[in-house]
């Protein structure tokens, strides 16, 4: 059961940091390393994190090796805005807009800002175990988690505040 | 500066709403390409191509199939000799879990840990090398008992509203195996102590010794009664028996001092 919790997560990070359609790869390439190395893990540290660890530096191998620099565009389910512009309340369809916007947002930022509003927020890490995952010190997840809200912000609030001048 | 904090909240709690429904495609069947690989034949996972609608089936089917073979895999790494017929294991806070049929139980009463001596409970901290932590809510112990030169501390608690009820503490942040149990996976939930991850184990299972040596003391062999939870702190490993509920167990948990 407990194992059964990480492969979950395992896949939606790799996945989520930039692997794609290789998340598969990545996910398995990391299940042999953490198996393999099953001895370097120290009984009472979480095993999450200890995964993730991996499962991000294989994606990063792989995003790497490939040509492209560029991360895979996030995207938000087609589920969910469908069913909320079809008979949801109006809240719903504008919550449902303003994440799409947010996501659109999220993509344009820089590489290392993206990597860890994905941990942080998508993959509901600690500040702690999100520098355990990128190996980062702490203080570079705090800087980073920073700029990236305030890079965000500024996406997001002008054009609000044009749509006000504007109109 | 109140108001950045305020923006900054926004903009996380939208994050995290967003983050819920981001599409995030099923995996694949990579049980059996992990397998062979770690027995040693690199091949690379045949991707399943299907129907979206067949996606949650063929995720949970994925998901099934790799929970068995990591147990598996568990197994064959953590077992060097590989016992016969091992299904599954899986450590953790200095607990081994199998599930495979256990030793076979000393007679009722008599099972007792390797050099096991009872001694109160100031003299016993000086015996271990870890602290020991005594639950608020049972209060002091009935006995403390000290086993195989200080490895292990037990206190027992012979009549609580629960009845008898035992805790046995170790050092677990070793890489050590201190117990195994042998019980299916199935009753076993994960629980969280005090931040930190533990496990909950219903119903009585077989619990044995082991010692340095990584060999079972056969005279430790026992049926446990009624349920366990077995957690950590940075320094000890605990794992509390008796015919507790859960949710009575876990406040005996987060009182440990």
């Amino acid at each position: 059961m407990l194992v059964a919790r990480y492969t979950l997560r395992a896949h939606r990070a790799a996945f989520l940091l930039g692997a794609g359609e290789e998340a598969d790869d990545v996910v398995q390439e990391a299940f042999v390393k953490a198996f393999r190395h099953l001895s370097r893990f120290r009984v009472g540290e979480p095993f999450g994190p200890w995964l993730l660890r991996i499962v991000a530096n294989e994606t990063r191998n792989l995003t790497r090796s490939r040509r492209r620099r560029e991360a895979l565009a996030l995207r938000m389910g087609t589920a969910t805005p469908e069913c909320a512009a079809a008979d949801g309340p109006i809240d719903e369809v504008l919550a449902a807009e303003r994440r799409a916007r947010l996501m659109a947002a999220v993509n344009t930022l820089p590489e290392r800002e993206r990597r860890v509003l994905v941990c942080r927020y998508f993959l509901d890490l600690s500040e702690a175990e999100t520098a355990q995952v990128l190996a980062w010190p702490t203080g570079s997840v705090k800087s980073r988690t920073a700029r990236a809200l305030k890079r965000l912000r500024g996406l997001l609030v002008p054009a609000e505040q044009n749509r006000v001048s504007s109109g | 500066m109140a108001d950045r904090a305020g923006w900054q909240d926004v903009v996380e709690s939208e994050l995290r709403a967003a983050g819920r429904e981001l599409e995030v495609p099923p995996a694949s069947d990579l049980a059996a390409a992990v397998r062979q690989r770690l027995e040693g034949q690199a091949v690379r996972h045949r991707r399943m191509p299907g129907p979206e609608t067949g996606a949650r089936r063929r995720w949970l089917a994925w998901r099934a199939a790799l929970v068995v073979v990591m147990a598996v895999l568990a197994a064959l790494i953590a077992v060097p000799q590989g016992r016969a017929v091992v299904i599954g294991v899986l450590r953790f806070a200095g607990v081994e879990l199998r599930q495979e049929p256990g030793p076979v139980p000393s007679p009722e009463r008599s099972a007792s840990l390797p050099g096991q001596r009872q001694m109160p409970l100031e003299q016993a901290r000086h015996q271990v090398s870890f602290p020991i932590l005594v639950p608020a809510v049972l209060g002091r112990p009935g006995e403390v008992l000290v086993s195989d030169g200080g490895r292990v501390v037990s206190l027992v608690y012979p009549r609580t509203p629960y009845g008898l009820v035992r805790i046995d503490e170790f050092a677990g942040h070793l890489d050590q195996v201190y117990f195994q149990k042998f019980a299916s996976l199935r009753m076993m939930t994960k629980v969280e102590v005090n931040g930190a991850r533990g496990a909950w184990i219903k119903g009585p299972h077989e619990l044995v010794y082991i010692t340095r040596d990584g060999a079972p003391a056969a005279a430790s062999a026992r049926l446990t009664t009624g349920n366990t939870l077995i957690w950590g702190t940075r320094q000890v490993a605990l794992r509390l028996e008796g015919n507790l509920s859960k949710s009575a167990a876990l406040a005996i948990a987060a009182s440990a001092r």
